[in-house]
């Protein structure tokens, strides 16, 4: 499964694309099963200028209760940072903030699909 | 301290309203973020995880009160009410909005600060001791060199497209404050029995991929040649430095790869052709920088002060605050009041808006208007009277910034790690709140004695964990946070740097890991020994085999 994550251009808000809209909580964010509708939608948002910064598909795996995005970075972006809960999405709490935080394992430091370096 | 002036104010009024002017153009999408985003970078702004990240300048780390006022200002008003101070003492702001940063660079410009030279492949802001001015080891006050490197770099165009990144700190003590040699260039100020001011230059030291300690290029520069002397550093460095390869491109790649003989050879060509008092510091204009540093109106007082003195024997907190946090100034009847951004549990580096004002307050009433920030990620109250210590302390005790631990095991540097930064492979801040939560009794800390550990989220070592007395680096393998550990590290006078102790640890092994080398450090200490000290005695194999004993 794939999402579309970006940064929204004027407050740098961590977002979610789900069909033509961005949402700002994951367990908004629609999942892609094949891989030509995700491009598209990630061609899209590549083409939104003045909305977006650096949209890029993200990996999603089922996890305990839901689905999770696999890399720990794209939790982390889902959720605010640990050092204070206070802080980013995860103030606002909820069971989908819950799934998130809950979720580990098998992470790569960069979510991006297909932009691994190999430099 | 100095003061800019219309120059440098006009300078950075137009720097805002031309920054304005691309975010407006920015934002109705009349230039891309590809065009966009090397402008905002210029102007300190980055796009981190959860937002844009402002980094503001603190040139040479010193702060007057209306300055830290207005950084408190900037975050209550428009970020998260805090920030967090760096190892580089700049501040930065995690949860910038770009349609504020405009307003925000006008609020800094009306101060004299700006996020100028805090990113890009140019001169960076400068690092000089947080004890300038204060102290009486010094050969010369350092920021008025450091200022004088300030104003030529500043937009310099002949610098502003370097290999890479550039950073220089300046020092004018033996004590090393300013962790020189792991600087691009490392400046420390020598006086001669004739009374001449000469620099020793050290260049090509730095951490990240590839750490090493500056070596000495010129023991004796003279000051007047300074500015002559750096052109001519940063004339072969931009003709040789290899703009090929990002992992290669600073300057201590090129130092190590001609050895730093041949490499002093050249700059020393390209000095003597060039001409040197085009780029010097005309004398006048030196003697203006340095009356703005000209020493504050102290009171003659005695070297002891009775009222501190009654006041420890009546309070052990106050006691071991002015034991730990208090330094000597050259000014008999003052001291140094450091204030330690690392109460254990807390973010390393953090301060709240209202504790920077408070901090701006004691400033204004106890210390001639002026603060700094350290590269340990604290700050310092420079001039404060003996007899206004139990005040200061209890004013910093009043917003939680009275503990009294500098130096020792919970003063731990940290970077923002995977929590915030958008190149870290794992997160530093949780390590260091668990660490220091561990060694949070005071008697305990005090019986550990000297330890500085230091950690970064990756590679590129913001954190310093290369010279860390316990380094802790976080990596990423097979997607799990890891930590490797590395000992012997040091920042200061008597640089080295950590070699690696064994494989990398789990998340939940750290403080364990540095439970059992502090137990191994207390068996082992000889009379007097720091646990650098310790270390450098017994070599590695102690600490590792009581680390890794029970591992498969």
């Amino acid at each position: 499964m794939k999402a579309l994550t970006a940064n929204r251009l004027d407050d740098g808000e961590v977002v979610f694309w789900n069909a033509g809209h961005w949402v700002e909580r994951f367990s908004g964010a629609q999942l892609f099963d094949a891989d030509e509708p995700a491009l598209e939608a990630e061609g899209h948002a590549k083409a939104d200028i003045t909305h977006l910064v650096d949209p890029y598909l993200i990996d999603v795996v089922e996890a305990p209760g839901g689905v999770a995005p696999l890399s720990y970075r794209e939790r982390l972006r889902a959720l605010g940072p640990t050092n204070r809960l206070d802080h980013g999405k995860q103030a606002a709490g909820g069971a989908d903030v819950e799934v998130l935080a809950q979720a580990h394992g098998a992470a790569r430091s960069t979510g991006r699909v297909n932009l691994i370096r190999r430099k | 301290m100095y003061r800019y002036d219309a120059i440098d104010q006009a300078m950075l009024t137009d720097r805002a309203a031309e920054f304005r002017e691309q975010c407006r153009r920015r934002l109705a999408g009349e230039i891309t973020e590809d065009q966009f985003k090397p402008l905002r970078l210029m102007n300190g702004l980055y796009l981190q995880l959860h937002a844009y990240m402002l980094r503001i300048a603190i040139p040479y780390g010193t702060l007057n009160a209306a300055q830290l006022r207005t950084l408190a200002h900037v975050a209550r008003t428009f970020d998260k009410g805090y920030g967090h101070f760096t190892t580089r003492t700049n501040l930065q702001l995690h949860w910038i909005r770009l349609r504020d940063a405009p307003d925000i660079l006008d609020a800094l410009a009306k101060v004299g600060l700006h996020a100028i030279q805090t990113s890009g492949n140019c001169i960076r802001n400068l690092t000089a001791d947080p004890h300038a001015g204060a102290t009486a080891e010094e050969a010369d006050d350092p920021r008025i060199w450091a200022e004088a490197i300030r104003q030529w770099s500043t937009f310099h165009p002949e610098f502003s497209h370097l290999p890479r990144k550039f950073k220089i700190a300046v020092t004018a003590a033996a004590k090393d404050r300013a962790a020189i040699k792991v600087y691009d260039i490392g400046l420390r100020l020598h006086r001669g029995d004739d009374g001449a001011l000469s620099f020793a230059v050290h260049v090509g030291g730095g951490l990240g991929r590839t750490p090493y300690l500056g070596p000495l290029i010129r023991e004796r520069l003279p000051a007047r040649h300074l500015l002559s002397y750096l052109q001519a550093i940063l004339r072969v460095f931009n003709r040789h430095g290899r703009r090929d390869n990002i992992n290669k491109a600073r300057i201590k790649i090129l130092v190590a790869t001609l050895g730093a003989e041949e490499f002093a050879r050249q700059v020393d060509e390209e000095w003597d052709r060039s001409d040197k008092a085009a780029a010097d510091l005309p004398d006048l204009e030196l003697a203006r920088i340095r009356a703005a540093f000209a020493p504050r109106g102290f009171e003659t007082l005695p070297p002891v002060s009775a009222r501190l003195a009654e006041a420890k024997a009546a309070d052990p907190a106050l006691a071991r605050f002015a034991r730990n946090n208090v330094v000597p100034h050259k000014q008999p009847g003052y001291g140094l009041v450091n204030v330690s951004l690392k109460a254990p549990g807390e973010t390393p580096g953090d301060a709240s808006a209202d504790q920077m004002d408070a901090v701006a307050d004691l400033a204004e009433r106890y210390s001639f208007g002026e603060a700094r920030v350290t590269y340990e990620q604290n700050l310092i109250l420079p001039h404060v009277k003996l007899d206004d210590v139990p005040a200061v302390f209890a004013g910093l005790a009043a917003v939680g910034l009275a503990s009294a631990n500098i130096g020792l095991i919970s003063d731990i540097i940290a970077c923002p790690g995977l929590d915030y930064c958008a190149l870290a492979n794992a997160r530093a801040i949780p390590i260091a709140q668990h660490i220091a939560t561990r060694f949070a009794a005071p008697e305990l800390a005090e019986t550990i004695g000297e330890l500085k550990i230091k950690i970064s989220g990756c590679i590129n070592a913001c954190g310093h964990h290369h010279v860390g007395n316990i380094g802790i680096l976080g990596v990423d393998k097979k997607g799990e946070e890891y930590y490797q550990l590395s000992l012997g590290g040091s920042g200061e006078d008597d640089a080295s740097l950590a070699q690696i102790l064994g494989p990398a640890v789990p998340a939940e092994r750290v403080v364990g890991a540095v439970d059992q080398m502090v137990e191994v450090y207390l068996r082992e200490r000889q009379a007097g020994e720091r646990f650098l000290d310790t270390y450098r005695r017994t070599g590695m194999a102690p600490f590792k085999e009581a680390v890794y004993a029970d591992a498969d």
